[in-house]
């Protein structure tokens, strides 16, 4: 063989290598399989907890006296199913990071633990939306579908009105709502109330202004489901001990 | 947050919240109508700047200001960002009260732009009788009778008020504004739906107006207006 013959060939059969690599990277790009973090749904066990310690992270979210009588919501394979029945209308639970704002980058944080009291309220008009993200999400379907899904669903008025009054304490000392610190002292989680209402201006309510004690989650834009949700730091965790309060 | 002193709240009324009740003699020293609007009336600037404290500079300073004249609340300030601060007076109280004509009484507030809606022309009603010389009692049931009717409003979604001031007195027993909080307003609920009043440990407060057909549900913070810290060993007791 030629040197030339040699020359060229050898160029070949490295631009054929690159070309292959080339296309792996271009492939995992385009199916997110890069090290992208939180891109997609985690291994369902990565979400899943040991039951009796999932009834008692959800009922630290609110005080002893709140709580000892609410319903408390465990997540199976299937969906969340009762782990204790209740008395008090409220209802108790820790979801999972895909009831999270669809424009949070977390959506899919399998590390997310948010333990939440809902009032009889919002236990009937919120939790509807938590139960059908949840399904959906162990359906495997994308975070695009599952917005779309709910989207349709908000249309086709297959979610309940919200009530009036509806509101949940997230007061558990160890929830964990983010890989973010959010708090004075770097915290992952902050003791707080939320109150719903039906989408309206933040600013209506003095939300976010400086010094106000009224706070939205800028991400949460009411979409798809139209429902505005108002942060109000407690100052204490369910247990009563101090909590962070900026 | 103390919860005992949480506890003291009873709330109710638009601007004074009725946990002053609780703290009351029960010998009333006032008469049974306004004698004279004179001890009620403040200098206008100190009404002006104690209506925007109850809510913090970032919201006050953009919003409409009403005051008290000797014949109703009249704008002092024209706002732009829907909220309305004034300062309520005692007749908001429950007509058993026995400060229901104490002029010492000063509830500053900031109303957003439903509640505004929502509760200033109750309120405003209620002056009005209350100058015309309307006893407690004929307040009350003006009240009751306009809503019943359909002349009054009942709570829009999104009414909440800040009542964040250093300078109020609500009540005879604190002898100032008790604690600085912020109060939702939502059509009549059970209070126990809230999670109020079923212990010590709960960090807010609700209660049932049924004159008004609401429910009240407030909720202590830990700063005052100005940005300064509550002092848990003094502000909200009894003095």
């Amino acid at each position: 063989m030629k040197t030339s013959h040699i020359v060229v060939a050898t160029y070949l059969v490295f631009s054929l290598i690159l070309g292959i690599e080339q296309w792996h990277v271009l492939k995992a790009h385009a199916s997110n399989e890069v090290k992208v973090p939180y891109s997609a749904m985690a291994p369902l066990e990565q979400y899943l907890m040991d039951r009796d310690a999932e009834i008692a992270l959800a009922r630290s979210a609110a005080p002893d006296s709140i709580s000892h009588d609410a319903t408390v919501m465990v997540l199976g394979t299937q969906g969340f199913e009762i782990g204790a029945e209740g008395k008090n209308g409220f209802v108790c639970i820790v979801e999972r990071a895909w009831t999270s704002p669809f424009a949070d980058a977390e959506f899919w944080n399998s590390r997310k633990r948010g333990a939440i009291c809902y009032n009889p309220q919002a236990a009937r008009t919120i939790l509807p939306i938590t139960y059908m993200r949840t399904k959906l999400a162990l359906a495997g379907k994308s975070k695009d579908e599952i917005k779309e899904a709910m989207k349709a669903a908000v249309e086709k008025k297959e979610l309940p009105a919200l009530e009036p009054g509806a509101m949940c304490y997230m007061m558990a000392k160890q929830a964990y709502l983010t890989d973010q610190g959010i708090t004075q002292d770097g915290a992952h989680n902050m003791a707080h109330m939320m109150f719903y209402t039906p989408k309206i201006n933040p600013a209506e309510w003095g939300a976010n202004m400086d010094k106000s004690p009224i706070v939205i989650d800028p991400r949460a834009k009411g979409d798809p489901e139209p429902i505005n949700t108002f942060m109000m730091l407690t100052g204490t965790w369910s247990d009563g001990s101090p909590a962070p309060l900026s | 947050m103390n919860p005992t002193v949480i506890k003291a709240i009873a709330l109710g009324a638009f601007v004074l919240g009725a946990w002053q009740m609780k703290a009351e003699d029960s010998k009333n020293p006032y008469p049974t109508t306004m004698t004279s609007i004179d001890p009620y009336l403040m200098d206008r600037d100190a009404e002006i700047a104690m209506a925007r404290s109850a809510a913090p500079p970032s919201i006050a300073k953009d919003a409409t200001v009403m005051v008290l004249g000797r014949h109703g609340y009249e704008t002092a300030v024209e706002g732009k960002n829907g909220f309305v601060c004034a300062v309520g007076r005692s007749w908001d109280l429950q007509k058993n009260n026995p400060a229901f004509w104490d002029p010492k009484i000063h509830g500053p507030i900031c109303l957003s732009a439903p509640g505004a809606r929502s509760f200033l022309p109750i309120y405003f009603k209620k002056t009005e009788l209350a100058i015309a010389g309307r006893s407690n009692t004929q307040i009350e049931d003006a009240i009751i009778d306009g809503i019943a009717k359909g002349e009054l409003p009942t709570p829009e979604p999104g009414s909440v008020s800040y009542m964040l001031s250093k300078q109020g007195y609500l009540n005879a027993g604190i002898k100032g504004p008790w604690l600085p909080h912020v109060m939702f307003f939502v059509p009549e609920i059970d209070p126990k739906a809230l999670g109020s009043d079923l212990g010590d440990d709960v960090p807010l407060d609700a209660h049932e107006e049924k004159i008004g057909r609401y429910t009240t549900i407030d909720v202590p913070v830990s700063n005052w207006s100005d940005g300064t810290p509550v002092n848990p060993n003094t502000d909200g007791h009894a003095h």
